[in-house]
């Protein structure tokens, strides 16, 4: 122990002044266009940066000497040099990235919270890069990647690899963080994914598997770490304004209006940086009138963010968002007698009378500071601290509901890269969540964290090691701890990569799931403060291909979770006690489920015409079981399709590209209080086309989603989007 | 990849959801005609089918082996409605229009205290008994057809030996 505080120690020491320089330049195609989001790093150190919007980046504490220097970008050759630094001075060094559709992200950020250049991490991580959110034309994160091998959105709520199936809302057992920062809800831990517009977003990765190791809660099923645009030093704009309108229903007698329903948005941002500091200010409106009845949509958004750079090694970061909206919900739809059913069993277009006037009013907003100090190119050590407030109010016949819930963040991590190939990493994390509502009541949650892992290369394996131990309270009471222990190890073989690991998830009940009392079909929830942290172990080996025939690449996985004290809604019989008291149905929910989510994930990305056609395919096979406590019979979990499948093809010529997606999901085999509610539903078959065409400042984009007019749905009676075109322009300063 | 593409729309243009009529074919289940007599109470929260195997014996045989466990209501504003109810295959003795009251049911005896029987199936052949009706795997049992009366709404004692709520 001793030994490796002196070591810390020591790597923690500044380098004199005089023995550093600053790196500087800029990364471009071989078209000469300047690429964003690039990364370039220095092996071995803490040393690391990506390019703005405008190609540029810039690396200080560099030390003198011949120094190696590692470049590349998602969809570009990776590459390597030397570059020989004066100390107390600043180098220039331009990079030009060939395409190469094939070659393998740069840079893995989420795996281990510490950068790596050309390693592949030890688990499964997808990246959506900013060009293919743009290509996208969409408006939301969740909109944006849900095109990604494995993963899936049901009625909001994300699923990596049948992670969380459906809960209303109620939970997630994947946590999204915005450049590092928790950001799931304090009361009921969903995640709030129209926060931030995709026009302030640089890049989406998923880590698929779960991370509570290094995450904790909620990072059970996997994490979305979302990367906000840095501020490029110069005066920047960009304004976008999208128009559209949704098909109408592909049967006369489902006609629920004359007219069709449109939907358009604005947004704009500007930022102004300089080296030492830049701001960026952005703000949307959105209206939708839906695609049913009672489905208008109203939004309003506005996010700011600061850096500023002290001195030469440290970096404050400061940013934040506030989001209105006032959307109306269309409840359940409509079944025989429940509307004007022309004579139907059920109207997919048309509500249930019974909840018509419902909406939400909703409000989100966070607020987060970030420091971070490269104190030597072996050391750096960062800190955070974050508000996220959520308030809304449900207005429904014949009451409302309303909650407010705060989650209040605060972390410290040190990185140390104490030998060339030894990496470390060490932090401490707590949070304080509180919630104020009618139906999950006044209660207050508090989790501490420490954390550390460690990574060292051995020849051709890298192998790390960690764990986490966390220690919760809900309402001041007494603690429980949970230790989540991870190992992992990698291997550069010839052919490619392998990548094996074993790690323990949990995930903290939330406040809803622990005190929610309200009125869900017709039945009381009644609240379960004794609910435990669900727990679970997660295996996964998994090989990376070296490119195959030249053109393309594959990657698969198998992975196995075996969880445990799953919360899930129970339906209980509480048995007449007295005369008074008769049998009465109630929901609540209990840690009832074991479980195994255990199945294959592939994809595949060929660029079979160099430069110009680009095609993906995902694929991912789930089997699960859950076993309910003193019940042997086995069924599969609730919401998960057996069968997840995406194709995607992009072809570009000149300034157009035109490219489609196609996504499939089996029939889930259950769905959650079936007898209870219409189990109606389908397998998930859209297709979506697109088009884009850029000039200059301008782009515009043409997205036809669910270009077919597929009917289905994923949750029992809410009808999923329909056939929706949209033309979106955006012009750049 | 073209052939792929044309296999995807191909066999992505069907298998959706689709409009269904009441007594659709692929129906398993019952189907008919209700014609309604009487005055609505204003009371009145919703009328739907229920079906039972078996003539209940008690409060909880009411509750508990009503098939579907939560019907979905008719419409019962007209002279007469189209009616289908979804069930599994087997022979029901007893299929019945329930008038609910309004109120949250909560599938216990307590229910009892919302609902009343407006009416139920007769035997074609002898209007004074309970008709009997088969639900097979293949198409619906159609020509289900009965009277729903509001000034005759009756409390389940009337034919269940159980304690009224």
């Amino acid at each position: 122990m001793h030994r490796a505080i002196a070591t810390l120690l020591l790597v923690a020491a500044p380098l004199p002044a005089a023995a550093q320089g600053v790196l500087r330049g800029t990364v471009r195609n071989t078209q000469g266009e300047m690429l964003v989001g690039a990364s370039i790093a220095i092996p071995g150190t803490t040393l690391s940066a990506r390019t703005d919007r405008l190609g540029l980046y810039r690396i200080p504490l560099v030390p003198a000497g011949t120094v190696r220097v590692h470049a590349g970008a998602i969809g570009h050759a990776f590459v390597d040099t030397t570059v020989a630094l004066t100390g107390g001075d600043s180098t220039t060094l331009d990079f030009t990235l060939r395409p190469e559709p094939l070659a393998l992200p740069p840079v893995d950020v989420v795996s281990d919270r510490v950068p790596h250049f050309g390693d592949r991490p030890a688990t499964t991580v997808a990246q959506v890069s900013e060009r293919e959110l743009s290509r996208r034309a969409v408006t939301t994160v969740d909109e944006a990647i849900d095109h990604v091998a494995g993963v899936q959105f049901v009625n909001g709520q994300v699923n990596l690899r049948g992670s969380t199936g459906y809960v209303q809302g109620l939970n997630s057992r994947v946590l999204m963080t915005v450049d590092g920062v928790p950001m799931n809800q304090g009361d009921r831990g969903g995640i709030n994914w129209d926060l931030l517009s995709v026009d302030d977003i640089e890049s989406v990765e998923i880590l698929k598997g779960a991370g509570s190791s290094l995450y904790g809660s909620a990072a059970f099923g996997g994490v979305v770490n979302v990367t906000t645009r840095d501020i490029p030093t110069g005066l920047h704009a960009r304004l976008r304004v999208t128009g559209g309108m949704y098909g109408d229903p592909p049967h006369a007698i489902w006609k629920f209006r004359d007219t069709p329903g449109l939907l358009g948005s604005g947004d704009f941002a500007a930022s102004y940086g300089t080296d030492a500091w830049g701001g960026r200010i952005s703000a949307g409106d959105r209206h939708s009138d839906g695609y049913r009845e009672q489905d208008q949509d109203d939004h309003l958004h506005f996010a700011a963010k600061a850096r500023w750079q002290p001195s030469v090694n440290t970096r404050v970061d400061v940013s934040g968002a506030w989001a209105v909206d006032r959307y109306d919900v269309p409840l359940t739809w409509c079944s025989r007698g429940t509307c004007d059913d022309r004579g139907q069993v059920f109207q997919p277009f048309m509500i249930d009378t019974s909840g018509r006037g419902a909406r939400t009013d909703s409000r989100k907003g966070y607020l987060a500071a970030q420091v971070r100090t490269t104190v030597s190119p072996q050391f750096a050590w960062s800190a955070r601290a974050s508000w996220l407030r959520t308030h809304f109010v449900d207005v429904r016949r014949p009451t409302s509901e309303f909650g407010v819930g705060d989650r209040f963040g605060a972390e410290g991590r040190i990185e140390a890269h104490p030998a060339p190939l030894r990496t470390a990493i060490v932090g401490a994390e707590a949070t304080y969540s509180d919630v104020t509502s009618d139906i999950f009541g006044i209660h207050s949650q508090s989790e501490f964290a420490a954390y550390g892992q460690s990574e060292q290369q051995i020849s051709a394996v890298r192998v790390s090691g960690g764990a986490r131990v966390d220690f919760l309270a809900v309402d001041g009471g007494s603690l429980t701890a949970v230790v989540s222990p991870r190992v992992a190890a990698t291997l550069n073989a010839g052919a490619g990569t392998w990548r094996a690991s074993v790690g323990r998830g949990f995930r903290s009940p939330t406040m809803a799931e622990r005190f929610v009392h309200t009125t869900a079909l017709g039945f009381d929830v009644i609240p379960n403060p004794t609910l435990r942290p669900e727990t679970g172990w997660s295996f996964e080996i998994g090989h990376t291909s070296a490119p195959i025939f030249r053109f393309m690449r594959l990657d698969a996985a198998v992975f196995w979770t075996e969880a445990r004290d799953l919360i899930e809604p129970r339906l209980l019989r509480f048995p007449a006690d007295t005369a008074v008291r008769l049998d009465s149905v109630k929901i609540q929910l209990q840690n009832v489920v074991r479980a195994r989510i255990a199945g294959i994930d592939a994809s595949v990305i060929a660029a079979p015409i160099p430069d110009r056609l680009i095609a993906t395919l995902g694929y991912t096979y789930l089997d699960t079981r859950r076993r309910l406590a003193g019940d042997t019979t086995e069924g599969p979990l609730a919401f998960r399709p057996r069968h997840l499948l995406t194709l995607g093809a992009d072809y570009s010529i000149g300034a157009g590209s035109v490219g489609a997606d196609f996504r499939y999901a089996s029939r889930p085999e259950r769905v959650e209080l079936e007898g209870f509610v219409d189990s109606r539903r389908v397998p998930v078959k859209v297709l979506d086309l697109r088009a884009e065409w850029r000039r200059g400042p301008v782009e515009l984009r043409v997205l036809a989603a669910n270009v077919l007019n597929y009917i289905y749905n994923l949750v029992p009676e809410t009808l999923a989007p329909v056939r929706t075109v949209t033309v979106t322009a955006v012009w750049s300063h | 990849m073209r052939k792929v593409w044309l296999a995807i729309v191909v066999l992505a243009a069907c298998g959706g959801l689709e409009p269904e009529p009441i007594c659709a074919p692929n129906l398993v289940g019952l189907c008919g005609t209700l014609r309604f007599r009487g005055t609505i109470p204003d009371s009145t929260d919703a009328v739907f089918i229920a079906a039972y195997l078996t003539l209940p014996q008690t409060c909880n045989d009411l509750i508990d082996n009503r098939r579907p466990v939560v019907p979905g209501s008719v419409p019962y504003t007209d002279s007469a409605a189209a009616y289908s109810v979804a069930i599994d295959p087997g022979t029901y003795h007893w299929i019945v229009a329930v008038w609910k009251k309004l109120g949250n049911l909560t599938i216990s005896p307590q229910d009892t205290a919302l609902l009343r029987v407006a009416g139920y199936y007769r035997n074609p052949a002898d209007s004074t008994q309970r008709g009997v009706v088969t639900v097979s795997n293949g198409p619906a049992a159609g020509d289900i057809d009965f009277v729903v009366n509001f000034d005759s709404l009756r409390p389940a004692t009337d034919f269940v030996t159980c304690t009224a709520q």
